[in-house]
Parts: structure tokens; C-alpha cells; sequence
């Protein structure tokens, strides 16, 4: 074949696919004028370039400019009828064939356990009322988690069926930490950090401690060996219960959102004298908030803090009961069996 | 406690309604729990806390209505009427344990005759849910009911020889209960026996031998005290709890058991006769006398944080049962009842003058100091942490701190030392599939088998795309340490593939320190798949470990499909982390990329190839991005691989020239050709 047959052949189909592509009245006709002209294995003009092997050699170089450049306005011709059509729907006509009711591409933001979205919440307001997270020890001492806080060794909460005390595996017997005078446990209050922080901080001290404790209930819906609690310290000088009571109001307004009253009534723990139950009221009835209490002396003592100059209040509350009510989540073991439908929820 | 209000009436006079009294009682101390109407009474029902056991008896509570209200105290003064014989001719007492038992009274009934109690106090008793019995064992009920101090009655008949003996019980000594049921003695237990074997067990429960029946003509009345903490566990260990353990493991008032005898005495005379032998045997010592504890009334203000009047403070003090020794303008001195041994300190005296003058008038709204609180940086990174997670579609999991040993075996790689061991188990805790694993007693060195675990449940709810993560400490034991080391460890569980993990703790890595880069080791886990697996290294910290978890693995755990699972120590993380970050200004010239492709053998790692990339390329280098990897053996020979990159140099002072970027090329074809025997293509 001649090099100027070829050209001509090409000039034809470029003429014929820049009036198809103009005359296309919509994007499915576009399409098929695209496939007849520019279609990758029977397109026009694939097959015209297989033409290109019968020109001659010494031409060849010149019948590959000129098969590139019509390809190149065909392209062209073809993206400019493209984007006149675009533009034309954009302009008011509707293309029924795109369904913008059809779903998303599926993105999957993962979730926090509710236990951490009700501690960070809770964290959050003690921050804003001057309270400093402070951590401790899981794995405790029996001084920690007792003496320093006034449970004497015949106090019940001392049982040792009431506690996960420890011991390591390769002893056979004689250095069982249980029998030891300081044996170790899994701190069953997290009324440990406060010991912890006092005896190495002068006061006054504003302190916020979260975390696990661990009492060997047998699990059922309202029960689990392992369970959180959060724990306010604020000692200084002149710490009364009316300042307890006003923190805990703040706290309680701000955790549900709205004022809500608090009351304090007696109650008896062995690290606060006084002891108090703290309830807030809601939905028209009292609800058990937490314990409480000032900080009992033999405590303040016992990190060296002198309680004629200084005095203090706690507080503790159970974070899954709080997590429980504010989510109605009927059994406690869903929080910790983990079904990605469970944790999918918060 | 339940408490009849027909029967309180009987101490104090109740004008006020019963909505008054039990929120009165509540703000004071005794939490009302409910209510029921029995018959023409309200059995009502308060919570007692285990420091007042003065109210675990009718006079208690009415005690504190008395106080609360400011009325009379009508208490029984109870004066039995006695024969002339003498009780130490017929009995005699022996307290062999003194730790167990600290005092010991007995009064001896003769004759009575047994027929039901009267009416009124069958009605008393009944509105408190107690089941009757006979007029003995009823008045028995009834008196500690009424004082809260528990008491038996023997028939006197069966105790041999007269002789009561207060003693440990003996090893395996067996002893038959009230209840009909057998039980099985252990040494610690406090037993009282006659000259031959146990007749009850102290404090708990009676003994069926020695129980009073239709045939009883003669009744011995024990009152006495028992150690709280031998009656707590006697109870315990037997699981046989009553009213009367309960009240013993409360402390009862030592000083109220005469009161208590005689009260008791008087009621069986009045409804059954008899005759009550002269004299009382009371062995063992009677409580220390207390000491006059002084308030200062300046503390009220200092704790309570209101101003209560101090002509308040005495007569509250007395209607509680306290003596006043002395008072002036600055505070009182009184001595507490022997019934209130939680009484013994200034402070103890604030919050009962407190409660009384009611918690309720204590302001919510007084000015609490402004304190500034920070966040520290372990928070904030954990913080950063979960919002990486959650941003790659992790979900956060919680789980026990216990695991089963197969899981603690499973993966240990933070610690050699064995596990420790809890002395209790965590009962309830396994899903069923899991119940055979072990007991839940040991506490966990890594994160991992719990998620795995977690994974495994998911899994057989059809749950898809499990990517879950947790934060927690593991427990490391290791000598000659007070408390063991508890760092905290973030673990993750994957569906996705190796590199999509992996790129998720890169990413985490990033967002705690921009120059931070992760650097994998090889490793040796059996949790872990061979190759696909690796330690993790910050610098010259190691950070934890990743890899998909082996074949035997997953059949360990029940998965039936891939996970890759990951645990890193949080504390190197927080080490890394760059809170604030520190600008480099960005250059404003165009950079030069190149690609390359080069034919290496199969053995090279990524790792060294790169640094050999970087190694001479100096500050115009702005980065290296691996592109991929393919094997073609037709072409490249067995054991070979293609690996293409692209480089990107860029300066800071001006635009690169074009023999620059080629001279920098060809230190980079050189390097690697030395370096790694690699063959660039093309």
C-alpha cells in the first residue's frame, strides 16, 4: 500500500469519527461511536494501523507521525463531545441511569467500648473541675489496698474468698505471697492510687484515678470479677462535705446533662469519716450515684499528712452501672464477651 | 434488717407518718430498701450498715427515731423473779477458747412447760417473715429481735453432766445442726459442748440433740459473745448463716448480755413458767470500759461545712446513748456507749451530731477553689492511640485480666517468668465452647489469646470483619521486686492482610512521631507464622510484635479463618511520642522522581536495600517509596526478584539539573549492584 492511500484512509476515518462523536446525542451513543472508532481490538482504527505494515519501509517513519496525530484528534474530538455532553446534563438533563440513593462505599469507623466512652466522659468533666488523672498499680499490696485505708484484718472485705490474692506459679509452698505479712492481691478499690499519690505529693492534692478492680463475684447479668471504677481525692485545707457535695452536684449536672439535685445520706466505709451515699435525682426518683466520704484521719496519717491542718474528701463510683443505666444495656457480660454488633452500637 | 412499726411503737411513741420516718431514717443513716403491709403492721425494711449493729434490733432503730425526732426512749427494765436454789449447783461453764469466745453467761429455767408463744409476739415476729416455733425458742427469737444479741436455749436435759464447755472445735468433729443437716467441724471453729460432744456451734446454729422439744421441763439460756471474725468464717466455710452469725460477725454489745438474759428469762416466765434458779454464770471478761472521747465543736464547721448551734450538740449526744462528762464554750467531752463501738474519735462524734442535725442542710453550691488539671502525656497518647484505631476501623474490646493456661502459655514474649497465679478463679467468664480450656486463675502476660479468643467468638456469630484492638497492662513477674511490673500493652486482632496491619502501626507510629520509622526484625514465635511475622523496633527500643498467626495456632484457638494479630508496648510508644511537632520550612523548588527496577535474589530485604538506597544520597533525597515486587523465572532465573521503587530527590536551594539527579541515580545503580548483586533492568 502507498503512504498516500494510507494517509487518506486515515483522513476519511478521522472525518467520520469527529461527525459521529458531534452528532452523538447522548452519552450511550457516544459510547457506541467510541467503540466503533476507538475500540481497543475492533475499533476502526485498530485495524486501519495494521495497514501500516504494507507501506514501505523507507515511508514508515512518516506513516507513524501521521497515524499518531489522527489518533490524537480523534481522542480529542472524542473527550470534546464527552464533555459537551456532560456539560449538557449538568445544564438540567437528568440521567436516569445514575442512582444517587444507591449506598455509599462502605467505610467502617471503628468504635470505643462504651466502658472508655463513659470513663473519657467522666474523666473529661473531673478535668474541667480541676481534677488530674492519676494511675496505679492493678497488682497492689495488702498494705495499699487495706491498711493505708483503715480495713482492719478482720474487716470482711478482707476475706481472702473475697479477694484475688497471688501468688507465683513455680512455688510449691512457704513463699505463697497470701501468706506473707504484705501479700500481693489484685487491688479490689481503686482507693489505691489516693494512698499512692499522697504519699508521694504534698498536698493539696485534686486527683481523678480510673481504672480495673477485681472482686471474685461469680459472673451473671449484674456481676463480673473485673469491673471499673472512678475515684475523686481533694485534699487541702478547710475540705468539707458541702465541697463535696458541690463537685458532686457539678459532676452529676454536667454527666447527665441538665441540673439535676444531689443528696448525701450516712453511710459507712472504713477510709472516710463521715461516710455518705451520694444520689442524684432523675426521671422522678433518687439514684444511687456513688460512696463517699471525708478522708478518714488514720488515713491522712498514714501517708504523713497531719489532719489537724489538713482535710479532704473521696468519692467512688462504679463505671459499668453508670454505663449500664445511660446506655440500657441489660447484662454486664456483654461488655466483655465483645460482639462486634454489641460494640458496633455506642 | 426488717422491723415491725407495731412493734417499735412499743419504745417510742410514732406521731409521724411512715413516708416521714423512713425518709428520716434514710438522711440518718438507715437506708430504706421497701416496705410491706403485714396484717395490720408495715414490715419495713432498712439497710444496715455493718458499723451499727445496735441497729440490728428493734431498740437501735428506735433509738435513733428517738433522736431524730427528739422524743422519749421507753426501754423494758426487765427484773425476772428468782428461786432461792442456785444455778452453780447444777452448771458450770468453761471457756477453753478465750480468742473465740471472750464472755459467757448462762441462766437456768426449771419446769417450764412448752406450748406456743403468746399472740403478740407471735404476730411481732411474724411481720419480720420469722416462723414460730414454741414459747421458748419464740421469746429466743423475740430478745434478739428486740436488743439485737443473739441467744440460745438448751434443753438442759441433754447437756451431760450440767457442763458447758466453750472450745475449738476438733479436727473433723462432727456436728449435727438445728437444720436437721450434718456438718463436718474444723479446727478454728469455736464449738460449745457439754462433757461429751458439741451442742452447738458458737454462734451460728444450735445443735438438733440439744434443741428444745415438747419434752423439755429445763431450759439453759446462753447469752454470750462470740469473736466476729471466727463466727465470719465458721459460717463461711459451712455456708450456714443465720440471724445470729449475722449479728456476731457485726459485734455485738458485750456489756448488754445480762440485759439481754434476764429479758429473755422474764418472757419464757411469763408464757411458759417454770422457775428461774437463783444467780447468773458469767464467765470470761466483761468489755473494757470506754474512753471519754472530746469534740471540739470548731471540727463541725471544719468537716461538715455548716454551722450547727452548739446547744445542738450535747443533747443530741445523749439521746444517742453518749454520757457527757464535761462541755465549755470550745467543745464537750462525752464517753460513748458500750453499744457504739465505732464511737471513738472527735471525728466519729462529727458525723453523728452531722447526721442527726440532717446531711440535707449542707449547702451544694459553696465556692470551691479554681484548680488547673493536665492531662498527662500517657493519656494523651492512648488518647492519640484509639483515634488512629478507630479512624482504620478497629473497634476497642475489653477483656478479663485472668486467662486459662493453654492462653497464658500461648504467647509470652514480654516476659520469661512464670505467670502469677490467683489464689481465686474468675468463675463465669469462658463462653461455653470454652469451658474445658482450664480454670481462669492466671494473670495475663499478653493481650493476644484474649483477643484471639474474642476473635473466635465473633467468628462463629458470623460476625465479618473482626479488627478489634484493646489496651490493657499485662503482669510481669520478676525477682526481687516489691510490686511486679504492669506495663500497659496495646494488642490488635486483624482480618486484613499482613501489610494492610502493618501499615495501620505505621500509620499509629506516625501520628505519635513524624520521624519515627518501624523496623522489623525476624522473630521467633510459635504463636506466629514463620515468614510472615517479625519484631517490631523503634530505634534502638523494641516496640512488640506482628504476624499472622501460625496453622496450629489457629487450630489452638478455634479460628477458621487468617488473623494477624500485633501487641506493642505502650510505654515505648509514649517514650516516642513528639506532642508538639516542629516545622521545616518546605522547598520551594520542583522535585525529580526516577523509577527504578532492579533483578535481585529473593534473600534481599526490603529494609537493607532501602538504607543502601539512602546510604550515599545525602540531604537531596527527599524520599523513597517502594512500588512492588514480581517474580517472572523465565526471564530473571530461579530465586529472583524484580523489585521496583521510585525515588524522589528534591533541594532546598534551587532546581535540580538534570546531570545532578543522574549523577545521584548512578550512586544509587552502583550501591545497589555492590551491594546486593542487584541488576538494574532497562
Amino acid at each position: 500500500m502507498s503512504i498516500e492511500l494510507f494517509i487518506e484512509q486515515l483522513e476519511a476515518l478521522a472525518q467520520e469519527a469527529d461527525k459521529a462523536f458531534s452528532e452523538a446525542a447522548d452519552s450511550d451513543q457516544l459510547d457506541l461511536a467510541r467503540v466503533e472508532f476507538l475500540g481497543a481490538k475492533k475499533g476502526r482504527l485498530k485495524s486501519l494501523q495494521k495497514n501500516m505494515g504494507a507501506v514501505p519501509g523507507d515511508q514508515k517513519k512518516t506513516a507513524g507521525m501521521k497515524l499518531n496525530a489522527v489518533k490524537n484528534s480523534i481522542q480529542d474530538a472524542f473527550e470534546s463531545a464527552q464533555s459537551r455532553l456532560s456539560s449538557a446534563s449538568s445544564d438540567g438533563q437528568r440521567d436516569v441511569k445514575f442512582d444517587a440513593t444507591l449506598p455509599g462505599e462502605a467505610f467502617h469507623v471503628g468504635r470505643l467500648h462504651p466502658i472508655t466512652q463513659t470513663i473519657n466522659e467522666l474523666k473529661d468533666i473531673m478535668g474541667r473541675l480541676g481534677f488530674t488523672p492519676a494511675e496505679g498499680p492493678e497488682i497492689e499490696d495488702d498494705y495499699h489496698n487495706f491498711e493505708a485505708l483503715n480495713i482492719p484484718r478482720a474487716h470482711p472485705a478482707r476475706d481472702p474468698l473475697d479477694n484475688f490474692y497471688l501468688s507465683v506459679a513455680e512455688t510449691t509452698s512457704g513463699n505463697d505471697s497470701a501468706m506473707s505479712g504484705n501479700p500481693l492481691l489484685l487491688r479490689s478499690q481503686t482507693s489505691t492510687v489516693q494512698i499512692r499519690v499522697m504519699e508521694n505529693t504534698q498536698p493539696p492534692v485534686r486527683i481523678v484515678s480510673l481504672g480495673r478492680v477485681y472482686r471474685p463475684d461469680t459472673a451473671d447479668w449484674s456481676h463480673y470479677p473485673m469491673f471499673h471504677q472512678i475515684e475523686g481525692l481533694m485534699v487541702d485545707e478547710n475540705v468539707s462535705l458541702a465541697d463535696l457535695k458541690t463537685v458532686l452536684k457539678l459532676f452529676a449536672s454536667n454527666y447527665l446533662g441538665d441540673e439535676v439535685p444531689v443528696r448525701i445520706r450516712p453511710s459507712f466505709f472504713p477510709f472516710t469519716e463521715p461516710s455518705v451515699e451520694a444520689d442524684y435525682y432523675w426521671d422522678g426518683k433518687w439514684v444511687e450515684f456513688g460512696g463517699a466520704g471525708i478522708v478518714d484521719p488514720n488515713v491522712l496519717r498514714a501517708v504523713g499528712y497531719d489532719p489537724e491542718k489538713v482535710s479532704g474528701f473521696a468519692f467512688g463510683l462504679g463505671i459499668e452501672r453508670l454505663c449500664m443505666i445511660r446506655h440500657q444495656i441489660t447484662d454486664i457480660r456483654y461488655l466483655f464477651t465483645n460482639d462486634t454488633r454489641f460494640l458496633h452500637q455506642f | 434488717m426488717i422491723v415491725s412499726w407495731n412493734w417499735l411503737t412499743e419504745y417510742v411513741d410514732l406521731a409521724m407518718t411512715h413516708d416521714d420516718l423512713v425518709d428520716r431514717l434514710t438522711m440518718s443513716g438507715l437506708n430504706h430498701e421497701g416496705t410491706d403491709a403485714v396484717d395490720k403492721d408495715h414490715a419495713i425494711d432498712l439497710e444496715v450498715t455493718s458499723n451499727r449493729a445496735d441497729c440490728l434490733g428493734h431498740i437501735g432503730v428506735a433509738r435513733e427515731i428517738a433522736a431524730l425526732y427528739e422524743i422519749p426512749l421507753n426501754l423494758p427494765d426487765p427484773q425476772p423473779v428468782t428461786g432461792s436454789d442456785s444455778i452453780s449447783q447444777h452448771c458450770s461453764v468453761v471457756i477453753e477458747s478465750e480468742g473465740a469466745c471472750e464472755r459467757y453467761t448462762a441462766r437456768l429455767i426449771r419446769g417450764v412447760k412448752i406450748g406456743p408463744s403468746p399472740q403478740w409476739m407471735q404476730e411481732r415476729l411474724k411481720s419480720l417473715g420469722i416462723g414460730i416455733v414454741n414459747n421458748v425458742v419464740d421469746a429466743t427469737n423475740y430478745v434478739m429481735f428486740e436488743c439485737g444479741q443473739p441467744l440460745h436455749a438448751f434443753d438442759f436435759a441433754k447437756i451431760k453432766d450440767g457442763k458447758i464447755v466453750v472450745r475449738e472445735a476438733e479436727p473433723e468433729e462432727i456436728f449435727e445442726a438445728i437444720d436437721h443437716r450434718t456438718y463436718q467441724l474444723a479446727p478454728g471453729m469455736c464449738v460449745i459442748a457439754d462433757s461429751g460432744s458439741a451442742v452447738a456451734l458458737g454462734g451460728v446454729m444450735g445443735g438438733a440433740e440439744s434443741e428444745v422439744s415438747e419434752a423439755t421441763v429445763d431450759v439453759l439460756i446462753e447469752a454470750a459473745y462470740f469473736d466476729p471474725l471466727t463466727v465470719r468464717s465458721a459460717a463461711r466455710k459451712l455456708k450456714l448463716h443465720s440471724p445470729s452469725s449475722f449479728r456476731f460477725e457485726r459485734n455485738v454489745d458485750s456489756d448488754n448480755l445480762d440485759w439481754a438474759s434476764r429479758r429473755v428469762c422474764e418472757l419464757i416466765l411469763e408464757s411458759a413458767g417454770g422457775e428461774l434458779l437463783d444467780g447468773v454464770i458469767d464467765v470470761g471478761s466483761p468489755p473494757p470500759s470506754r474512753q471519754p472521747v472530746n469534740l471540739r465543736y470548731s471540727q463541725l464547721q471544719r468537716l461538715l461545712g455548716i454551722e450547727i448551734p452548739v446547744d445542738f450538740v450535747a443533747p443530741t449526744l445523749e439521746k444517742l446513748g453518749l454520757v457527757i462528762e464535761s462541755s465549755d464554750e470550745t467543745s464537750v467531752t462525752a464517753v460513748p456507749p458500750s453499744w457504739r463501738k465505732d464511737l471513738t474519735r472527735d471525728v466519729d462524734l462529727v458525723e453523728e451530731v452531722g447526721r442527726i442535725y440532717g446531711f440535707e442542710k449542707i449547702p451544694d453550691d459553696v465556692n470551691v477553689p479554681m484548680s488547673a488539671s493536665y492531662r498527662p502525656k500517657a493519656d494523651r497518647v492512648v488518647d492519640k492511640v484509639r483515634n488512629v484505631l478507630t479512624a482504620a476501623g478497629f473497634d476497642e474490646a475489653v477483656t478479663p485480666s485472668l486467662v486459662p493456661q493453654p492462653w497464658s502459655d500461648a504467647f509470652t514474649p514480654w516476659c520469661d517468668s512464670p505467670p502469677l497465679i490467683s489464689s481465686q478463679p474468675m468463675l463465669g467468664v469462658l463462653e461455653e465452647y470454652s469451658h474445658n480450656i482450664g480454670t481462669v486463675n492466671l494473670l495475663r502476660r499478653s493481650l493476644v489469646p484474649s483477643l484471639l479468643e474474642v476473635r473466635r467468638i465473633n467468628d462463629y456469630r458470623s460476625n465479618a470483619n473482626v479488627n478489634l484492638f484493646e489496651t490493657a497492662k499485662v503482669y510481669l513477674p520478676s525477682d526481687g521486686q516489691e510490686i511486679p511490673d504492669q506495663p500497659m500493652k496495646l494488642a490488635l486482632v486483624s482480618h486484613r492482610d499482613f501489610f494492610a496491619v502493618k501499615g495501620v502501626v505505621e500509620a499509629l507510629v506516625k501520628e505519635l512521631n513524624p520521624l519515627a520509622v518501624v523496623q522489623v526484625k525476624e522473630c521467633d514465635e510459635a504463636l506466629l507464622d514463620a515468614s510472615q511475622s517479625g519484631e517490631l523496633w523503634l530505634g534502638d527500643q523494641r516496640l512488640g510484635w506482628m504476624g499472622s498467626v501460625s496453622e496450629s495456632a489457629k487450630k489452638q484457638f478455634g479460628l477458621r479463618a487468617d488473623a494477624i494479630v500485633v501487641e506493642v508496648d505502650l510505654g515505648v510508644l509514649e517514650d516516642e511520642t513528639q506532642l508538639i511537632a516542629c516545622h521545616a520550612n518546605q522547598s520551594p523548588f520542583p522535585p525529580v522522581t526516577r523509577d527504578f527496577n532492579f533483578i535481585m535474589d529473593d534473600e534481599v530485604r526490603w529494609a537493607s536495600l532501602e538504607s543502601t538506597i539512602r546510604s550515599e544520597s545525602g540531604p537531596l533525597l527527599e524520599s523513597v517509596k517502594y512500588l512492588e515486587t514480581f517474580r517472572d523465572e523465565a526471564r530473571d532465573g530461579p530465586g529472583k526478584k524484580r523489585v521496583l521503587f521510585s525515588v524522589v530527590f528534591r533541594s532546598n536551594e534551587a532546581t535540580l539539573t538534570g546531570a545532578q539527579a543522574e549523577e545521584l541515580c548512578n550512586r544509587i545503580i552502583t550501591n545497589c549492584t555492590s551491594a546486593h548483586h542487584a541488576t538494574l533492568v532497562g
